[in-house]
């Protein structure tokens, strides 16, 4: 029976995770959600913005892998920051990030009844990640010279007014990889000394946890967990707080197969033992 | 045919008529829309048959993959850079910045790789990547994550939650720093602050793997609102 335990087939595994999600998306039923202060200073941040009707930078590092994760994020920071009408530029570091860049975009502005051009920016994908942020701390409008549909960024009320990384109030970098502590950190925060935010994957958040005690990063949303609380926080729950359900039912399904994992093998342990003891 | 080869045909087939249902029932607009996601829940469940075994499905929907997404990123590249700002403005459509010549002089020169006898063109290309690369992330490394990281291991102490955070992250930073010396024999007092270090870096890595779990258990419940939500009328 242990030995039997000892070499389960993964693919039963499998069978619980997948029941795990499956059935708490069909059935109704919640846990509490509460943000934790890394998301709320993000919020905190972005009503400063708001109180001075300034602009946010808000950089789509991310394709469609991590959309789950991510899309719910760029959603609720989007929703956010025109409903305190912050003008918002966007711009795509990876190549396969517009798409979805776009999409956010389009249905926030929409619910919110903002105009491109006017109340945001959307600049598409440039090439160079690091050699991209220094050319904006220099230069923004040389960087981007036309949003994604060929309107010069000198005339876009959006971006007119911005011609450095210096010159808006915050910028959040929606990470997929390690685009924060490797590019806007060290090309950006740390040499044009702005207010940066970082929204990344649960795989990197980890990894961002010392910028935070060193201040180079204001806040941090880690995951699904991180959209969530987000979405708690500006009192609008949607695909991630749906999420957290078969996210938690999952965790607790893990903790299972480890405690039983580890039982198994400790009594395995121990009958070898005793059968040694006894020849 | 084998079991596997019956169990596969079968699969396509109950996809083929659920998705005749979901088009007559209505649940799915017989549009672009629709076909999009019919096409995507059927990449899905090709991509999670590999949990199975692997397959030719599973292999169909890798292999399409690699090739839309190399054509799609050419794509992003292709339009807004190599022809919006070089090939266009050469063209006479919009403003030529003829600086823009040098740095696509040192891409192309890359291209010389390809043959014997050019090769050696390349090398000025990457000389001048290495060269500014280097010149770029040095100091912006030891700056970002060296210096501006030691100060705050370093700030004075303060009898609260703060001040004990900070001296875990003291203990931490030097349990994990004595691990790695080597030049010392770990015994004695010098093993005792080796063996805490191993200790912070175990937790360390347990923090990291929850993490992982979590994140992957998040993406596949995103494929499974997707598959419930959107492909099958079954949650909201």
């Amino acid at each position: 029976m242990i030995e039997k335990l000892l070499n389960l087939d993964r693919r039963y595994i499998f069978i619980f995770v997948f029941l795990g999600v499956g059935i708490p998306l069909l059935l109704d039923f919640s846990f509490p959600i509460k943000p934790e202060k890394h998301a709320q200073a993000i919020y905190d941040q972005i009503e400063r913005v708001g109180d001075k009707k300034g602009t946010v930078l808000l950089s789509f590092s991310y394709g469609p892998s991590t959309v789950p994760e991510l899309q719910p994020m760029a959603l609720s920071l989007l929703r956010h920051c025109f409903r305190r009408d912050i003008n918002v530029v966007a711009i795509c570091m990876w190549p396969d990030a517009p798409g979805l860049a776009q999409q956010a975009l389009e249905e926030i502005a929409a619910e919110f009844d903002k105009q491109e051009g006017i109340d945001y920016a959307f600049m598409g994908y440039k090439p160079g990640f690091q050699n991209v942020i220094l050319n904006m701390g220099q230069d923004f409008h040389s960087t981007f010279p036309q949003d994604a549909w060929g309107a010069s960024s000198d005339t876009l009320a959006a971006t007119r007014n911005i011609h450095s990384l210096k010159d808006f109030d915050f910028i959040f970098d929606l990470a997929a990889g390690s685009s924060i502590d490797q590019m806007w950190i060290p090309f950006g925060q740390e040499k044009y000394k702005f207010p940066l935010g970082a929204g990344c994957t649960a795989v990197i958040a980890p990894d961002l946890y010392p910028y935070i005690q060193s201040g180079q990063i204001v806040g941090l949303l880690g995951g699904l967990s991180g959209a969530a609380q987000y979405e708690a926080i500006i009192g609008k729950p949607g695909e991630a707080t749906k999420g957290m359900r078969p996210q938690s039912v999952t965790h607790l399904i893990m903790i299972a197969f480890i405690l039983l994992g580890n039982t198994m093998y400790f009594l395995s342990r121990r009958s070898v033992q005793t059968a040694a003891n006894s020849q | 045919m084998n079991r596997d080869s019956y169990f596969f045909l079968a699969f396509i087939l109950l996809f083929a008529a659920i998705n005749i249902g979901l088009l007559v029932s209505g649940s799915l607009q017989a549009d672009w829309t629709g076909f999009g996601i019919i096409v995507a829940a059927g990449f899905t469940l090709a991509l999670y048959s590999f949990l199975y075994k692997d397959n030719p499905l599973f292999k169909f929907a890798e292999h399409v993959f690699v090739g839309v997404a190399a054509a799609y990123v050419f794509g992003q590249v292709w339009y807004p850079t190599i022809y919006g700002e070089i090939l266009g403005p050469m063209t006479g459509v919009g403003d030529f910045d003829a600086w823009l010549l040098v740095p696509t002089l040192l891409g192309l020169l890359m291209l010389t790789r390809f043959s014997p006898k050019f090769g050696w063109l390349s090398r000025i290309s990457f000389a001048f990547v290495v060269g500014v690369g280097a010149g770029l992330s040095i100091p912006r490394t030891i700056a970002s994550q060296i210096l501006a990281q030691l100060e705050p291991t370093m700030r004075p102490l303060s009898m609260d939650m703060d001040g004990l955070n900070l001296f875990l992250i003291l203990v931490g930073v030097v349990a994990v720093l004595v691990y790695f010396f080597f030049s010392v024999e770990h015994k004695g007092a010098v093993g005792h602050v080796s063996r805490l270090g191993i200790w912070f870096l175990m937790i360390s890595f347990g923090a990291s793997f929850g993490f992982t779990i979590m994140g992957r258990l998040s993406l596949f419940i995103g494929r499974m609102q997707f598959l419930m939500g959107d492909w099958l009328p079954l949650i909201e």
